[in-house]
């Protein structure tokens, strides 16, 4: 690495790169000084990780041993994980009427290494997602007919221009978000058909909304509350409607359809056998959106067919045989019969599953010429206890 | 024409764009590896052996465009045909493993036989590129492909109307590019699918979508047919939805066909059953255990007690199970037929291709005997597409579909939920910028880097776009990859437009993400200003 390589990069970039190379006091340097500390830190780090491991005659089994131990490669940490944190702390507040989520299931754990230090991290690495990009907007989005979903920013003009306008007020205020069903109207911010108040505590800038009512539209307001109960603005979100959940009460003349009919196909559609009743696929229909019959993802790894967890405890061993050798590099060497690839030093490696009872493997290896010939027969027997 | 209705199989294959240039293995590549081994390329053999032996039947097929990208790229071919060689590899030493345990041997032989085949298939006879035989077969009357959102991203979510016309033009476009003819269908992806995104398709002439059973069910006025006729919706497109009672024989883990004991335990799998020493050259190279697609067991039962798989008695069970689906589609079809009559019901039966062969491994032989059992064993029903159905009745209901998406509890849950919501911020962000920046730069005088750029720019926000990446996070498993990804593309995406904004492009860079994210070569940044 040159100290060219470092030119493109922002000061704070270099100053994130140099935290990851444990650069003591970087914050006291010149962006130039801190490009010469990180070249000079790449250089240290690289000649380490060059110098070949100290010679050691080992045994040859204490080196396949060896081998092993360390063979698994050291995990490093990746920026995402810092990530997730901050955003659990974030997002601490959590109107969702399930429980919150557990930070171990929302922290991505590192998998897999990503970051080597001996290259300079990618820029992607040194991006972080901002918290907010300085506007002031609410934006709503319809999670199923009765939930949507809400996220914000104010930015600080914004703030400060409230805090200018409440005086006193602003910090005995509260945030809120002012839910309004709208549905089949013009909204001027006071026709609304009803709505009602979330109060918004701890910072959140992220709500679920429980509506509660399919086919409906909706607008929110998020604003401050006075003590005094006066509502100040700060911005009114996108319209949103709620799908409607069940038959439409609304036929067409020219494809009038019975409601018995309807039901009847309703039945079927739904997968509850041939002509359940209303009642009946109505119920059952609600209860198969619960069952995923669509994986989403059907690629490796993602469950579909759900693998039958039974924690029991339990023991498999199995045996296996390994066979090997060696003849000259140019014979032919058959094992039970059939011939056998040799590597060019003349040796061979064959590895069988071993089964219970009685194994004879005769090896027979044969000069190239064809007059000599060897064979060795071993005979292994196993039997399980 | 004596059938009383119509079945409509549609296949839905799917892979999210996962191409690392930058490391020769990367984990998450096996999925397409997996996916050509186990699902593209048995299907494809047994169309191409229906085709030849003059068998009657269509299916429908949507290859989402981040598939064909990937199936159409050399370094992909490369990297799976070095994929294919490791397994046959494996297979072989296998052979010769399991020497002393015939069940066993005659499966490593199943196995190594299978391998080689298909190394002959993509090679030899494919040329390394599973597109144009797809092509050949939608030349050949018997599939009928349609198209998908340029990185399956999940439209009722996109918030910009910019944002769902480029992922829908993207995806347009490149099948104009890969199949020489515009789409009649799409697959909107998750069948997510939001009131007037229909207007979008309209305006690319797609003729059709396929949605999920609520979305017609629900939609408004009431549907004289149900699912069982499509109905158009106000622009004059039609939709189509699934019929849950054949989904469900297929994809239900407890009443479903996958789930027979006499069918292959996916979850048994050499990579993780044999010793580490000896299979660690076939797995993950950083030594992660991973499926190498060599599994010996049936399902067998409730049990961790698995037996050896049989081939034979799993052909039976596929041979039984395409007998008794067909049996329940033509009794179904007879009662739908009884109350629609004269009008002849299409039902539609979606599925993830990758269902068949990857997790369901007797699928495609099930399938082979559908098709021929449809063939010789009745009357009832007929094999069709949703455009010859449109074709023989182009006279149908319109109504306003409702929002609604395949996905568990049939809405937008899935994809927007705590682990996943926090990404919708920066998605849209993006949108907007990518809209700002395509009205500033909306005349034909930027070109060269500045343009590079720019579509660059559509690229990452298209790949970050992804509802894959969604998904993963709330499933929890593989999340780091999934991060990474948004990340990436987000930072990707910011990094240029601010060097755009600032006029101050870094070509070595530009040129570095150009190679990695290398989909949608004719992709044009002008679609985002409208």
């Amino acid at each position: 690495m040159e100290k060219k390589d470092l030119a493109k990069f922002t000061k704070e970039e270099l100053l994130e790169l140099a935290k990851k190379l444990k650069i003591v006091g970087r914050y006291a340097y010149t962006k130039d000084e801190l490009m010469d500390k990180i070249v000079k830190r790449y250089k240290t780090l690289n000649k380490n990780k060059a110098k070949p491991a100290p010679e050691r005659k080992l045994p040859r089994i204490i080196e396949k041993v060896k081998k092993v131990i360390t063979r698994g490669r050291k995990k490093k940490e990746v920026s995402p994980v810092v990530l997730g944190e901050k955003r659990v702390e974030e997002r601490a507040p959590r109107p969702y009427w399930e429980a919150p989520v557990e930070p171990a299931q929302t922290v991505p754990q590192p998998q897999k290494e990503e970051i080597s230090v001996a290259v300079a991290p990618a820029r992607e690495e040194m991006f972080t997602f901002p918290r907010a990009y300085g506007d002031t907007k609410i934006v709503l989005l319809v999670r199923d007919p009765w939930w949507l979903h809400a996220y914000w920013e104010i930015n600080r003009e914004k703030e400060e221009e409230l805090r200018k306008k409440l005086g006193d007020l602003y910090a005995r205020s509260k945030y809120l978000l002012r839910v309004y069903d709208i549905t089949d109207i013009i909204f001027d911010g006071t026709n609304a058909h009803s709505y009602f108040d979330i109060e918004i505590n701890g910072g959140a800038d992220n709500w679920y909304i429980e509506v509660g009512k399919p086919n409906r539209s909706w607008c929110v307001d998020l604003g401050l509350l006075t003590p005094d109960k006066k509502f100040f603005l700060v911005c009114r979100s996108n319209v949103v409607r709620t799908p409607r959940f069940g038959m439409s009460e609304i036929t067409d003349e020219e494809w009038m359809s019975l409601e018995e009919d309807y039901w009847k196909l309703f039945g079927v559609a739904g997968g509850f056998g041939l002509g359940s009743s209303p009642v009946q696929a109505k119920r059952a229909f609600k209860r198969r959106f619960k069952e995923d019959i669509s994986s989403g993802a059907p690629w490796s790894l993602f469950s579909l067919l759900e693998k039958e967890k039974e924690r029991k405890f339990w023991l498999v061993v199995n045996t296996e045989l390994i066979v090997y050798g060696a003849t000259e590099p140019d014979a032919k060497v058959t094992v039970q019969g059939k011939l056998i690839k040799l590597r060019n030093d003349g040796t061979f490696t064959l590895r069988f599953a071993l089964p219970d009872g009685m194994q004879y493997i005769p090896v027979e290896a044969v000069s190239s010429d064809g007059v000599d010939k060897r064979k060795v027969t071993p005979v292994v027997s196993r039997r399980t206890e | 024409m004596n059938e009383k209705g119509y079945l409509a199989l549609v296949l839905h294959a799917h892979l999210p764009f996962v191409r690392h240039p930058e490391y020769e293995d990367f984990l998450e590549e096996r999925w397409l590896f997996e996916a050509i081994t186990e699902t593209y390329i048995p299907l494809l053999n047994v169309f191409e052996r229906l085709l030849e032996e003059n068998m009657d039947y269509c299916l429908t097929m949507s290859i989402t465009p981040t598939l064909a990208s990937m199936l159409t790229d050399p370094l992909l071919q490369q990297k799976y045909l070095r994929n294919l060689e490791k397994l046959i590899e494996l297979a072989d030493k296998e052979v010769t493993r399991t020497r002393w345990q015939s069940d066993f041997h005659q499966l490593a032989l199943m196995y190594y036989h299978r391998f080689t085949h298909t190394r002959y298939v993509f090679v030899d006879k494919y040329k390394m590129n599973l597109i144009p035989v797809f092509r050949r077969l939608q030349e050949a009357g018997r599939l009928e492909i349609i198209t998908c959102a340029g990185t399956h991203a999940y439209l009722p979510l996109a918030l910009h109307r910019q944002a769902v016309r480029a992922q829908i033009k993207t995806g347009v476009d490149l099948y104009q590019k890969l199949f020489g003819t515009r789409p009649k269908g799409i697959w909107l992806p998750e069948c997510g699918y939001n009131p007037g995104d229909d207007e979008i398709l309209k305006e690319e002439g797609i003729k059709y979508f396929i949605m999920d059973t609520h979305g017609i069910l629900f939609g408004s006025p009431r549907p004289k047919y149900g699912v069982y006729a499509p109905c158009y919706c106000k622009s004059g497109v039609a939709a189509f939805s699934r019929d849950m009672e054949s989904s469900k024989s297929v994809w239900s883990s407890i009443e479903g066909y996958p789930g027979d004991y006499n069918y292959r335990e996916f979850y048994r799998d050499v990579g993780y059953d044999l010793d580490y020493e000896y299979i660690r050259p076939y797995i993950n190279p950083d030594g992660t255990r991973v499926n190498t697609g060599i599994k010996y067991y049936r399902i067998t039962g409730k049990t961790d007690d698995k037996q050896p798989y049989v081939p034979s008695w799993a052909t039976a069970k596929a041979a039984e199970h395409a007998g008794n689906f067909m049996f329940n589609r033509e009794k179904q079809v007879e009662y739908l037929y009884s109350i629609m009559h004269p009008r002849k019901p299409i039902i539609i039966s979606p599925y993830d291709a990758e269902l068949y062969g990857h997790w369901w491994f007797e699928g495609p032989q099930w399938l082979d005997f559908l098709i021929r059992k449809i063939n010789f064993d009745q009357k009832t029903i007929k094999l069709i597409t949703p455009s010859r159905y449109l074709e023989i009745y182009p006279k149908n209901q319109v109504l306003t579909p409702s929002m609604s998406s395949w996905g568990w509890k049939g809405y937008s849950e899935v994809w927007l939920e705590g682990s996943n919501d926090w990404i919708y911020r920066h998605l849209h962000k993006a949108a907007e910028r990518m809209a700002e920046l395509a009205k500033a730069n909306n005349h034909p005088h930027v070109d060269g880097l500045k343009q590079r750029a720019l579509n660059q720019m559509a690229r990452e926000l298209m790949l970050a776009q992804s509802s894959d990446w969604a998904f993963i996070l709330k499933t929890g498993t593989f999340t780091t990859y999934a991060v990474r990804r948004i990340r990436d593309h987000i930072a990707r995406f910011t990094y240029l437009y601010e060097q755009v904004k600032e006029n101050r492009i870094d070509e070595g860079w530009l040129k570095s993400i150009e190679d990695k994210d290398n989909l949608f070569p004719e992709i044009n940044y002008r679609i985002y200003a409208e």
